[in-house]
């Protein structure tokens, strides 16, 4: 039997870590959803109890610094020269939440143009849109607005969470970049997203960011999982009344529905 | 592309060589090494990927190769091409998946494969790389296409590999192919860019390997599985988003009743024939349906290893081709796989053919019983059904028959059905062979016979007439209820390829524990106090064998206890620091060299 190594020790959350900004944060509860502590503390969290995994993927501009973000969090690496993403990275990177195991799958997608063809290929089941752009360029800015209308085409926009974040934070001074997160916010909150700026160079931000992005995936999953179960139980209260064929139409129905 | 330049090996092995002959690049495969170049890690796993195509004047013919450095030589270029495509005109209109092997031009440097082969101790022996073979495996999708001058899309995705993983590399391909058919190349450069960051293939670990936005689980057998399990040791989540991940139940094992339900009844006659590696050769509509089968027909004997050659699809314009179908000698001992017409003629003088129509999917199982005279598969569409004079030594398992029979009736899940039956040939298969297992570790000599100052004993030969003594009270009627010719069986056995190439990987094994018992025994003396009773001459001499020994136990991995190599060379430093300060200098120089 394949038995996973224990998760590291500085992966795991026991609090809901906290957003960057109130102003464009996800939610401004400052813990986890009651429902999720008390479904993880009696360990019926069903599939999330075992091995859950959820998808994030990294889009934006050509060299905005989406791999070196990765690459200091999950390698605490940084390096200065320049190489461009052939297709995609990846990188697993395993959490412990609220002690369940709980694992991230980072797709880093590249920027170049002759990529974007099949990039659909790869955005597919996200649960989780890292938009990233250059706090040092406002074009880059202005092109996630694209980014995420590209991502969203392949997903659920009502459930997919997205993270709009400005690396390369060492790089403007304080006077620019007091400039271009008032840009940002605004984009942020336009797209409903969750606003960070970071620098993979000093590492400022990028454990906090990746943490709060494992923690709001994993809530999210728990949560979807709960509902999930509670209408399987009203099924089974149909199951009562009615024939097998029936209950197949009406759960199909449903859902349908959903996932408009 | 500039960026994944031609990978210089011949650099990268002085750097190996600088890090001392310890480290092997299947070492630094796993860990991840900064040695590792681009390419490497997809070498692992594949030796390239080629599109073949239709030219409208040159035939088929290779339009991409990936990586572009990847070495094909012409015949094996022209091999690919004829293999790739379908070679009736059965009608493949659609997607179609299948797998061909075939031989590797000789006199081919030597690749990184060779590299790699620490690998392949840790498999079980029907996985293991065969140095003389490539597998292909293809995605072909033909379809109507008004734009194009013939009138169709024809076109093959191809995954070159010494792997024989044919459910996973089908996996892979159905991801890649389709993908890659509507967008062209960029979607192939970055297939082959996430296949470069895959771990490498070690057998016995959980694999996730990303590919087009999914992440891949499977783990390869190793040869410590006990047979028959494989398929229960992955965890399969009840996670079905396949979007995230897919979780691969096997690597490699086809689906082995919905293979045999054309042939279902004579599955008792079949394992023979394969087990005694009877010329053999299924007639199939399509190459998917005759290489699924070949793949069946060959591992149906799993835990052996079908030891000669196999073509899950073969083709009249294959370099083997006028080897294999020549009416002036006997026709070799192989399994075909054909789909063409006209080898219904070329081949009607073999003795054992087996011809399928269309495998249904329901698995439904044809009523007739007897097995058909060869002298009626003279016209070209012939029935379905085992032609074959040939009467097998035992008798059918009706009850196994029944079983399955049972379950086609009650709509039993295919996989259900597909374990009951993989389950009955493991048994077969293992009552056939422990009597053979427990006679040949009696050719083992005692441990008492074992001296470190005698060179160590040799094994005792094999004797037909012994082994078959031993049927009597220790045969396979212990553990088959299966009644017939069982003696005549082995007889039989004992003449085949597959007897052969088993008996030798016994023989090595044991050769090697005898070795590793010597160099333990070895290992137990005190060998100063020796050195001390004997001339200089002789102590050198004794220097100069253990470290050949210990050389060879690195190089052969002896199945040593795991201190023996490192008391070994404490031996050695000893009895050199015994001696005199000139020949320590000279004994120890001999090291390096």
């Amino acid at each position: 039997m394949s038995v996973l190594p224990p998760v590291r020790r500085d992966r795991i959350v026991g609090e809901l870590p906290q957003c960057f900004k109130k102003e464009a944060s996800l939610h401004s509860r400052t813990s986890f959803h009651p429902k999720v502590v008390s479904a993880c503390q009696e360990q019926r969290t069903g599939t999330v109890g075992r091995f859950k995994i959820s998808k994030i993927i990294v889009v934006g501009d050509l060299s905005v610094g989406k791999t070196c973000l990765i690459n200091r969090f999950c390698k605490n690496t940084f390096d200065k020269n320049y190489k461009a993403t052939i297709g995609v990275d990846f990188e697993m990177e395993r959490f412990e939440v609220l002690g369940v195991p709980f694992s991230l799958q980072l797709w880093d997608t590249a920027g170049q143009e002759r990529f974007k063809c099949i990039a659909s290929t790869y955005y597919r089941g996200a649960q989780a849109i890292i938009i990233t752009f250059d706090l040092s360029n406002v074009v880059s800015l202005e092109h996630t607005r694209q980014w995420l209308q590209d991502a969203l085409k392949e997903n659920d926009p009502s459930s997919v969470l997205l993270f709009l974040v400005g690396a390369k934070k060492d790089l403007s001074s304080p006077s620019q970049y007091v400039l271009i997160e008032k840009d940002a916010l605004k984009v942020a909150k336009e797209m409903k997203a969750e606003y960070w700026a970071i620098s993979s160079l000093t590492g400022e931000n990028v454990k906090e960011f990746f943490f709060r992005v494992a923690s709001l995936t994993f809530e999210s999953s728990v949560l979807a999982e709960l509902e999930k179960r509670s209408a399987r139980n009203i099924g089974e209260v149909v199951r009562i009344n009615s024939n097998d064929s029936n209950l197949y139409m009406t759960t199909k129905k449903r859902k349908s529905k959903c996932c408009k | 592309m500039a960026l994944w330049g031609i990978p210089r090996l011949e650099e990268r092995n002085e750097r190996l060589q600088d890090q001392g002959p310890s480290r092997s690049l299947a070492e630094a495969l796993c860990v991840g090494n900064s040695l590792l170049l681009p390419w490497d890690r997809f070498s692992a796993w594949l030796h390239c990927i080629c599109v073949v195509g239709f030219d409208l004047e040159l035939g088929q013919a290779v339009e991409v190769l990936y990586p572009p450095h990847s070495k094909l030589t012409d015949k094996e270029k022209t091999n690919i091409c004829y293999l790739s495509f379908p070679d009736s005109n059965a009608g493949c209109l659609g997607d179609t998946q299948f797998c061909f092997r075939f031989r590797q031009s000789s006199g081919r440097k030597v690749s990184l494969h060779c590299l790699m082969d620490q690998f392949d101790k840790d498999l079980p022996v029907y996985l293991k790389k065969d140095p003389a073979y490539y597998y292909g495996y293809v995605y072909f999708r033909q379809v109507r296409d008004k734009t194009l001058k013939r009138g169709y899309f024809q076109k093959s995705l191809v995954m070159i590999s010494k792997l024989p993983y044919i459910k996973f590399f089908q996996t892979v391909l159905k991801k890649i192919a389709p993908e890659y058919f509507e967008k062209s190349d960029p979607c192939l450069e970055a297939a082959c860019s996430d296949i470069d960051r895959w771990p490498a293939p070690c057998p016995g670990t959980m694999l996730n390997l990303p590919i087009m936005g999914v992440v891949i689980k499977v783990r390869i057998p190793t040869c410590h599985d006990k047979p028959g399990t494989t398929t229960q040791l992955i965890e399969t989540t009840p996670q079905t988003d396949a979007h995230i991940s897919i979780s691969l139940p096997t690597i490699h094992e086809v689906d082995l009743f919905r293979c045999f339900s054309p042939v279902f009844l004579h599955i008792q006659m079949l394992w023979e024939l394969v087990l005694l590696g009877e010329p053999l050769v299924v007639m199939a509509p399509t190459p998917s349906e005759s290489s699924e089968t070949v793949l069946a027909l060959v591992s149906c004997i799993s835990p052996l290893k079908y030891c000669s050659d196999f073509r899950p699809y073969f083709t009249i314009h294959d370099t083997e081709f006028k080897e294999y179908t020549t009416r002036t000698q006997a026709p070799p001992p192989v399994i075909l796989g054909v789909t063409n017409p006209f080898f219904a003629k070329t081949l009607q003088h073999w003795p054992h053919i087996i011809r399928i129509g269309d495998i249904k999917l329901a698995g439904e199982v044809p009523k007739q019983v007897k097995v058909k005279k060869l002298k009626n598969l003279k016209t070209l569409d012939s029935k379905p059904g085992v032609y074959s004079s040939y009467k097998p030594f035992l008798n059918r398992d009706e009850e196994i028959i029944k079983q399955l029979h049972k379950g086609v009736q009650q709509k039993r899940p295919s996989e259900a059905q597909n374990a009951i039956l993989r389950r009955h040939f493991l048994e077969l298969t293992q009552s056939f062979i422990i009597p053979l297992e427990r006679y040949v570790a009696s050719l083992m000599p005692l441990q008492k016979s074992i001296s470190p100052w005698k060179s160590p004993p040799q094994l005792k030969s094999f004797s037909q007439d012994e082994f078959m003594k031993t049927l009597e009270k220790t045969g396979p009627q212990l553990t088959s209820r299966l009644k017939g010719d069982w003696i005549g069986l082995y007889r039989q056995f004992l003449k085949s390829s597959n007897f052969d190439g088993w008996f030798r990987t016994r023989w090595k094994e044991m050769t090697q524990k005898l070795e590793a018992l010597h160099l333990e025994a070895l290992c137990d003396e005190d060998l100063l106090v020796w050195i001390q009773k004997h001339t200089e001459v002789e102590a050198v001499d004794l220097v100069l064998k253990l470290k050949n020994k210990l050389m060879w136990a690195i190089a052969e991995h002896l199945p040593v206890k795991p201190d023996t190599v490192a008391r070994l060379q404490m031996h050695i430093d000893s009895i050199i620091s015994a001696l005199p300060e000139d020949l320590q200098g000279i004994l120890l120089k001999t090291d390096t060299a």
